[in-house]
């Protein structure tokens, strides 16, 4: 009797699941605008159409909420016929969109971190935007080639367009520190000065991972990848120097983690003091005026390391649609004006981020910043199974700061052995 | 109700299995009149029953299904992988670390909130003034959500926190001298106390739920046990040792299993204390942590649901295990 | 007859364990202090919050007791400024709680019912489906359920909680409790009703279930303080803010980046959020523990 309940339950489940296989996936296509006929390139006029869009992503602060608000509203007012339906997901963004993904009910513009965005594409959760881009001819040659590249899939077509940018910079307290360095080497000895001094529990905030030590490795002249992305790089001499620079900094007392210093993130300790410098994005300034105003701080361009250039890393997040969204039209509109020129500049103006387009002007404050957009190098979803490669690299490096030992070889070794794995995939 | 009192210590055996003496003492039924008792037996689980088995044993079958493919989540089955999901994650250093982690918690959480549920449960059997008071302040802990309780502990073990500071307050500070631990430690981000905190959290809010189910096993011993104990002469250590502990065995049945079944799936304390990722370098990352970075971290299913098996499996052989070691007659 | 049995689950029975001679006077001294001093560590994180609260932010970090200065901006902080607002936390998270509760008790007292007493082929395989559901970790069931539930539509608008109680609304733990409860209820009864022609369910509604007062209370507070507390489900199921429940808004408000270490609203939060279970526990803690006592774990 239990045989056949089981027997029948599981071929219930072996059915369905088949079933849900066998059903055509949505081609994830474009519906052409009504009133044109297929495969002429008229124009996309998003007067004609009508309806409502539903907009998600996440909130990781009220300002970034407020900002998007007013940007909507703006919105709303240009486009009036077709409604935007702005639905944050609260919680784990990628979890509550996974699950979304395999119901098939997605939103119609969403956002898609660029640590994810590849895997994303390769699965083939999101639509491509080609033909919305050639019909109505939205210029995608504004967009800086740092932020715009990582929403490009294997074959060539775009599945994203990047709603804005940051850029990792040195964020330095003006009281303490009157004159900011330029080089890594004034850096070092600025540090060094202001070791032990004015409470301070250490004079550099920084991360023990890629997530900023990526901007050092490159700075010192290392890199992960060579330059075809194909073969690992950080097995070399130059890349070894220079991650045991990094780790010298923790080791000679100039720079902790803000977990070892006893706050959440950087951002915490350059404002209640117990960093001088720290090196953040955009998303500092928010933070620091609504929770510590009376803290007075400046910003620089990443210091040059012994490569001789400035470099740095950027991060950034597209705004995409769904391979299954409903709205596709309606979701065009939404998207192509908050990528395009006006949308984004009145979102950028929130001060959140930095745009992501040459013919955007930078936000008050932002100079700075922005200013490295032209040679930043992408910070994430640049190669496959970065996430790995992180990983390995902050769980070798931790390992070494506290057990205070020290040494790079250990870390450069976890690296390349993820690297290796990441790239044989 | 059998309390076989034949020289030994009585038999606690629960009111009823279905072979408690009164069963046979009702009258044999005519086959119509079974039939009629199996049909209003089958409506009256129905509905639970559907649940349990559409949402929880259909979502098992489920990802065993899905283990066994390269799944992709909106198309489903892609390339039949077999076993390869499952070699993989074996083979996976960070899954290894995951299952170390979760053993470990659990071979020391678990005596360790026994024991203290055990002795609370004793203590509050006790004739004592203020019992009530006692009762109700050492359940306090459990009665928070994970989420506040742990954001309160991760609060309280910061390098700035109330328990370093009453370290420093403190004329002897044992940790630091003996342990070699430094005035500021960061109990819950260095990978070397990470795991131990967590056990002190959990142990901590978990003992007053099992001083509970203790209270209610110690209450099921009848009086006339100790007075004969009494009589006999026997200390209060002895008879704890020799009579009351062994009597307890059904409790101690119920309460490991709970507890084991619990400890293999921590989870909320791992990834509100070090992150999706298991930080400080996996010191958190435990067995149900791994299958959900899996999952929507690497939004690889297949390798989730392989996890997710694999987890069940364990704690199903688990329970078996402890069922005979302990259950005689286990009364679920 | 069973009597003597029946008067030692009395709860709230207490054993007297040591021999009637008496003890030294210090020994119950030092055990009384060590028993108030645990008692006490127990409230001292709580304590903790809540004095945390009512700090300034650069003062929470300090070990004073009695916050210099004192003040309710942390309060404040949490009740404007959190978004939704708590009082939208509030009632959601009641909502829930609530119906859950009632879900069990009833799906749970006639499922523990039948397990107990009625006979039917498969009984003791279904039971222990029931016991392997306790087995699978949520976190696996995650993506299946999500699945089922938007397919019918329960993970939009106010389908979002049915779909959160729809998955939490019978809980093994719930069953066990029932039925070790109902195995406990001599026969007796029953088959007086029988002999008077009483089918079962009226037997089950008439007879058993108003003895099953204890049992009923004791899984009413688990499953309310349960959901009340509970995170998982609604994390998934709950995309709307507008629908959140506390441990929700705690959650965001903790990840909203640049917050978690904004001690005194937090602690705010987490005062509120542990308050009404608190308040229910104080009065019915008595049921409660009564409850475990006469249908759970003697054995």
């Amino acid at each position: 009797m239990l045989r056949t309940v089981a027997a029948t339950l599981m071929a219930t489940i072996l059915v369905s699941a088949c079933s849900a296989a066998n059903s055509p996936a949505p081609s994830p296509g474009t519906s052409p605008a009504a009133g044109t006929s297929p495969g002429a390139s008229t124009g996309f006029d998003p007067s004609a159409i009508s309806g409502t869009a539903i907009l998600s992503g996440w909130q990781s602060s009220p300002a970034e909420g407020n900002a998007l608000t007013q940007t909507l509203l703006q919105y709303q007012s240009a486009f009036p016929n077709v409604k935007v339906d702005y639905e944050p997901l609260g919680g784990d963004y990628a979890a509550g969109m996974a699950a979304k993904f395999a119901s098939r009910d997605v939103p119609d513009v969403f956002y898609v971190d660029a640590g994810y965005a590849q895997q994303w594409i390769d699965q083939g959760y999101l639509a491509p935007l080609d033909d919305y881009i050639a019909k109505s001819a939205f210029d995608t040659t504004q967009f800086f080639d740092g932020y715009a590249s990582i929403f490009k899939g294997a074959d060539g077509k775009t599945y994203g367009l990047p709603k804005d940018g940051n850029t990792i910079a040195m964020a330095y307290n003006t009281a303490l520190v009157p004159t900011p360095p330029k080089t890594m080497d004034e850096l070092v000895t600025l540090a060094q000065s202001l070791k032990g001094k004015n409470g301070l529990k250490a004079p550099l905030c920084l991360s023990q991972g890629l997530d900023r030590g990526l901007a050092f490795l490159y700075a010192q002249g290392g890199s992960l990848l060579s330059e075809d992305g194909k073969t690992e790089q950080i097995d070399t001499p130059a890349s070894k120097t220079a991650v045991q620079w990094y780790m010298d900094l923790f080791k000679n007392g100039l720079g902790m983690s803000a977990a070892d210093i006893g706050d959440d993130w950087c951002g915490t300790s350059l404002g209640k003091q117990h960093a001088a410098i720290t090196f953040e994005g955009g998303w500092l300034d928010p933070a620091m005026t609504s929770t510590y105003p009376d803290v007075k701080y400046a910003w620089a361009v990443m210091p040059t390391g012994s490569s001789g250039s400035p470099v740095t890393i950027s991060y950034t997040v597209s705004y995409s649609m769904g391979a299954d969204s409903k709205n596709k039209d309606q979701g065009w509109v939404v998207l192509s004006y908050l990528a395009g020129k006006e949308g984004m500049t009145l979102w950028t103006q929130g001060g959140v981020a930095l745009p992501s387009r040459k013919d955007v002007p930078t936000p008050a404050g932002k100079d700075v910043l922005a200013s490295e957009s032209t040679y930043a190098r992408p910070g994430s979803g640049f190669m496959p199974g970065y996430n790995d490669v992180q990983k390995a690299f902050q769980d070798a490096f931790l390992n070494q700061v506290q057990k205070k030992t020290f040494d790079a070889g250990p870390v450069v070794e976890a690296t390349k052995a993820a690297i290796d794995k990441a790239l044989a995939q | 109700m059998a309390i076989t009192t034949s020289g030994g210590p009585p038999s606690i055996t629960s009111a009823g299995s279905a072979r408690a003496p009164s069963d046979q003492a009702t009258p044999k039924r005519a086959p119509g009149a079974r039939r009629a008792e199996a049909i209003a037996g089958y409506l009256f689980v129905a509905v639970p029953m559907a649940l349990f088995l559409i949402l929880n044993i259909g979502a098992l079958l489920y990802a065993v299904y899905i283990s066994v493919w390269r799944w992709n989540l909106r198309t489903g089955p892609v390339t039949f992988l077999g076993i390869q999901n499952y070699l993989d994650v074996l083979d996976d250093p960070t899954f290894q670390r995951a299952v170390q982690n979760s053993v470990y918690f659990t071979l020391v959480w678990v005596p360790l909130t026994m024991a203290i549920g055990l002795f609370l449960a004793v203590v509050v059997n006790q004739k004592i003034r203020g019992q009530t008071f006692f009762r109700a302040s050492f359940y306090f802990p459990a009665i928070a959500s994970s989420a506040a309780i742990t954001t309160l502990w991760i609060f309280i073990v910061s390098p700035y926190g109330l328990f370093n500071g009453i370290r420093a307050a403190l004329p002897l500070d044992i940790l630091g001298s003996v342990f070699g631990f430094p005035p500021n430690q960061n109990w819950i981000h260095d990978q070397d106390t990470a795991l131990n905190s967590v056990i002190i959290l959990n142990a901590w809010t978990t003992s007053g739920t099992f001083m509970l189910f203790y209270l209610a096993s110690l209450q099921s011993i009848p009086r006339e046990v100790y007075e004969a104990a009494a009589v006999d002469g026997a200390g209060a250590w002895q008879t704890f040792r020799r009579i009351t502990f062994p009597l307890l065995r059904p409790g101690h049945y119920f309460v490991a299993t709970v507890a084991v079944i619990g400890a293999l799936q921590l989870f909320d304390q791992a990834i509100f204390g070090g992150g999706v990722n298991g930080d400080p370098n996996n010191a958190l990352m435990t067995m149900v942590l791994y299958l959900y970075n899996q999952a929507f971290k690497q939004f690889d299913f297949s390798m989730a649901a392989a996890v997710g098996v694999m987890l069940f499996a364990l704690i199903f052989s688990a329970t078996l295990v402890q069922r005979r070691l302990f259950g005689r007659d286990p009364e679920w | 007859m069973t009597a003597p049995a029946k008067a030692t689950t009395v709860p709230g029975h207490a054993v007297e364990v040591h021999p009637v001679g008496g003890r030294p006077r210090w020994r119950r001294r030092l055990a009384y202090t060590i028993l108030i001093g645990y008692a006490i560590l127990m409230f001292i994180p709580f304590a903790w919050s809540v004095i945390t609260s009512f700090k300034t932010l650069p003062d929470s970090v300090n070990l004073n007791i009695i916050p210099q200065p004192f003040t309710t901006a942390g309060w404040e902080y949490a009740l404007t400024k959190l978004d939704p607002p708590l009082p939208v936390l509030f009632v959601n998270s009641a909502i829930i709680a609530v119906a859950v509760t009632i879900t069990n008790l009833v799906l749970g007292s006639i499922a523990g019912y039948a397990f107990a007493r009625i006979r039917f082929p498969g009984r003791e395989i279904l039971f222990l489906v029931v016991l392997a559901t306790l087995m699978i970790p949520d976190q696996l069931r995650l993506v299946p359920v999500y699945v089922m539930f938007s397919t019918i539509g329960l993970t939009r608008g106010l389908g979002q909680y049915v779909g959160v109680v729809t998955v939490l609304a019978i809980s093994a733990t719930t069953i066990f409790l029932m039925r070790q409860f109902f195995l406990s209820i001599p026969r007796d009864l029953e088959d007086a009703a029988r002999i008077d022609g009483a089918g079962f369910f009226t037997t089950f509604w008439r007879v058993m279930l108003p003895l099953a007062g204890p049992a009923l209370a004791a899984v009413a507070i688990l499953q309310f303080q349960g959901t009340w507390n509970g995170f998982f489900w609604p994390v998934v199921l709950l995309q709307d803010p507008d629908h959140y429940t506390l441990p929700l808004g705690l959650f965001s408000f903790v990840t909203s980046g640049g917050f978690s270490t904004n001690w005194p609203p937090l602690m705010a939060v987490v005062v509120m959020s542990t308050i009404p279970i608190l308040i229910l526990y104080i009065f019915l803690q008595r049921y409660f523990v009564e409850g475990i006592a006469a249908s759970g774990v003697k054995g």
